[in-house]
């Protein structure tokens, strides 16, 4: 009766597909009236490891953009390495930059590009806009975008963006009688409002720490140099003669 | 689905000079649908201890139930007051007598207690819904919307605030947490307990 | 002569431009050469429906379900903003489009502020439910397409055409996870139009139509006032009060609500109105609104003993 012995057969092995893992990090870009911030940490994580205490998340695209990336690292190293590419291609064709918003645009069809094997990646673009204007665009991983004024993106997104909201959009906020909120804040307002957010979810966010690189964007004779004078650890990155000015600020993060 | 997340809701207490701030917002919802805005949540134990219970609204009203009756207890087998420390850890063990069929609730503990010296000292501590005590010097939160109220209590807190200035902090901190969170809002209110009186506030905060 | 040289030397640096190009469109993103020049990532797109890298696995959907889907997984890493309340209705004056401006992901309020309606041209509008991302770009495409008609044809596209135009677009791509719920509305010969178009390939033509988590509550409101003859006024308010009545009661909608009324002379945005202000103030000095808040507490203060009069 051989044949009624049953014979032990291993079931059919399925193996999962899974190119993504999380990096973990927060990003953050502030818009200003003729500047603007883009901030991120520097750490890299995955699940509770440090995988380096600097990978930097935000890179310079142009004198006008920078563009900060948050999610999946090596889709996000790959992601601002095609944009460059293609913002290359665009000053050999137009003997200029690309503006900001047609940058926008040009990240959104690249995104979407990808709807059926995402980039696993949150941006944010900030600079100026050819009108002379602070501009941030955030985008989601599939392209759909949006100008804002601040946005915050990434692992402590939640911790950042309620703070955000209280302190750049005065929300809940009521001005005392006879006077007004200011239309406009200013770059040094604005950078100890991205430091103070960094501090914060590093103090309540394992994955936030390390360091902290800060890039400014400065419009064409933009007065708000004045408040850069005496900030420390800036160097500037500018690298034409179009009037826009770009700077970076490094700050230390608690590294626990 | 979360079954802390069922019916939303969040607490936040923060430390003071000499005085302590306990707050939440009304909402009772059935995941995404609002059913009230004046849900309350957190509930007077004595004259100087407050306890906010996020979490499954069902398990809101039995453990308000179940503290109200081992307080009278206690207050009468000791003929005193129960302080804060004791009473968090009433709260502890009650909870962590249920620890493998829990009930839905991170409390929140926030009261005036005596020092030896005959001082007073402000005292608050969270718990999760197991009982394991967080003593906190700062803030502690609790809910749907903790990840914003420590993004933003983080921000905005500093020691040794006075009774207004606190009040100003943690109504602050709430009502810019809640509005980012779809589970929480509709409504808030606010304790903030002080060695004499508690001062009770509504406030107005996004109805949507 | 230089150029003659150039087309056919295999080594010169046109030829090596070229070389390179036609590697980095093989290795992938499948950009023609338009994508070299100016036209951002549409430049390739005229030409026909663009290629989509797709993950070399069995099942590509499932996959891309596995990954972004938060209804199966909400632990899931890519989040696709969902929620949302929006709605349109033809009537004598017209058709009024509202829309709320919360986009959430999971509990989160990723954004209060969401241009739900996407202005296809001057006289189409379309709404924007589900995919977010899907949404602004496939009615990007179509407002390329109707302008491509409108230089073909001579004469603006209908709406009809237009929302099958993106019904038989959506359809190809049926069962490859796209999620969007859309109206298209718009004003053509045959007057006001409004069409519901969505990813499963439905497209209905109707008076009255809303989309979203928050649909059942615009509804209720929306029935309960709509009339083909209302004023302008009237179906405006009628559409900023239904919107509110949503935002108010899903917690997936809210912030804010922007109002669109589509004429004969194309569209007008009428305004954009805080929903929490609405609740304790009302929309502001406007035409149609009753004047005071929406909000039941608010128009009940001081009228029983559970709602005392403020102290």
């Amino acid at each position: 009766m051989a044949d009624m012995v049953s014979i032990p057969h291993s079931q059919p092995q399925q193996h999962q597909f899974n190119p993504y893992t999380e990096n973990g990090g927060t990003i953050l870009a502030i818009a200003g009236a003729d500047f603007s911030v883009i901030a991120g940490d520097t750490r890299q994580s995955e699940g509770y490891s440090i995988q380096t205490r600097y990978a930097p998340k935000v890179f310079r695209l142009t004198d006008k953009a920078v563009l900060a990336v948050n999610g999946f690292a090596a889709d996000g190293n790959m992601f601002v390495k095609k944009v460059r590419q293609r913002l290359e291609w665009y000053r050999h064709a137009h003997a200029k930059d690309m503006p900001i918003r047609a940058i926008a645009r040009l990240i959104q069809t690249m995104l979407y590009s990808r709807r059926f094997f995402p980039y696993y990646v949150y941006n944010i673009l900030g600079g100026i806009e050819e009108d002379g204007t602070g501009a941030v665009y955030s985008f989601d991983p599939v392209g759909s975008y949006e100008r804002e004024a601040c946005r915050a993106a990434g692992a402590a997104q939640s911790l950042v963006q309620p703070f955000l909201d209280n302190q750049i959009y005065f929300k809940n906020q009521t001005p005392a009688p006879g006077t007004s909120f200011p239309g406009h804040l200013s770059l040094s307002t604005v950078l100890s409002l991205v430091i103070d957010s960094f501090t914060s979810a590093t103090e309540r966010h394992i994955e936030v720490g390390d360091g902290l690189e800060m890039y400014i964007v400065l419009a064409k004779n933009s007065p708000s140099i004045q408040s850069l004078r005496d900030i420390r650890g800036m160097s500037e990155l500018t690298a034409t003669e179009d009037g826009e000015r770009v700077f970076v600020v490094r700050r230390d993060l608690k590294k626990d | 689905m979360s079954i802390m997340e069922y019916n939303g809701g969040s607490v936040i207490a923060m430390a003071g000079k000499d005085c302590v701030a306990i707050a939440s917002d009304l909402r009772l919802g059935n995941q995404m649908l609002s059913i009230s805005s004046n849900f309350q949540r957190v509930f007077p134990v004595t004259d100087r201890i407050y306890i906010g219970l996020p979490g499954l609204a069902t398990d809101v009203t039995t453990l308000r139930e179940r503290f109200r009756l081992r307080v009278n207890m206690y207050t009468i087998k000791e003929e005193r007051e129960i302080e804060p420390e004791a009473f968090t850890h009433l709260v502890s063990s009650t909870l962590y007598e249920h620890r493998f069929g829990p009930y839905f609730i991170s409390p929140v503990v926030a009261g005036i207690s005596k020092t030896p010296t005959g001082g007073i000292k402000p005292f608050i501590a969270a718990t999760d819904l197991i009982g394991c005590i967080n003593f906190a010097k700062d803030f502690v939160v609790s809910g749907t919307a903790s990840s914003k109220l420590f993004g933003v209590a983080e921000g905005l807190w500093e020691p040794d605030l006075g009774p207004e200035d606190l009040f100003e902090t943690i109504s602050q901190t709430l009502l810019n947490a809640v509005d980012r969170d779809a589970f929480s809002g509709w409504g808030a209110v606010v304790h903030v307990i002080t060695k004499d009186q508690v001062i009770t506030r509504k406030l107005k905060a996004r109805m949507d | 002569m230089n150029s003659f040289v150039d087309q056919f030397s295999t080594h010169s640096p046109t030829a090596q431009l070229k070389r390179a190009q036609k590697l980095i469109a093989a290795e992938e993103d499948d950009y023609s050469d338009a994508a070299w020049g100016s036209q951002a990532g549409f430049g390739g797109m005229i030409k026909g429906i663009p290629a989509f890298k797709v993950p070399a696995v069995a099942d590509p959907t499932a996959f891309l379900r596995l990954h972004t889907d938060d209804h199966a997984d909400p632990n899931c890493r890519i989040k696709i903003q969902h929620g949302t309340t929006t709605l349109a209705f033809r009537f004598k004056g017209g058709v009024i489009v509202a829309v709320d401006s919360r986009a959430t992901a999971g509990s989160y309020v990723a954004s209060g502020t969401v241009k739900k309606v996407i202005e296809i041209n001057p006289y189409l509008l379309g709404t924007m439910a589900g995919g977010a991302a899907d949404c602004q770009f496939w009615e990007t495409y179509l407002g390329m397409h109707c302008r491509l008609h409108e230089l073909r044809n001579r004469e603006r596209i209908s709406v009809s055409a237009a929302s099958k135009y993106l019904s038989n677009l959506v359809y190809s791509y049926k069962g490859m996870g796209l999620s969007m719920g859309t109206m298209i509305c718009g004003w053509d010969k045959t007057g006001p139009a409004v069409f519901y178009v969505d990813s499963d390939g439905t497209r209905l033509k109707g008076d009255l139509f809303s989309v979203g988590s928050g649909s059942t509550f615009a509804y209720g409101v929306l029935d309960q006032g709509y009339r083909w003859d209302l004023t302008d006024e009237e179906a405006q308010e009628l559409g900023r009060r239904s919107i509110f009545a949503a935002g108010h009661r899903d917690a997936m909608s809210g912030n804010t609500c922007n109002l669109y009324h589509v004429k004969e002379e194309g569209w007008d945005f009428i305004g954009n109105y805080d929903i929490s202000k609405m609740y304790y103030e009302g929309p502001g000095d406007v035409p149609g609104a009753p004047g005071g808040g929406y909000g039941y507490a608010i128009r009940t203060e001081g009228r029983s003993a559970a709602n005392p009069p403020p102290s």
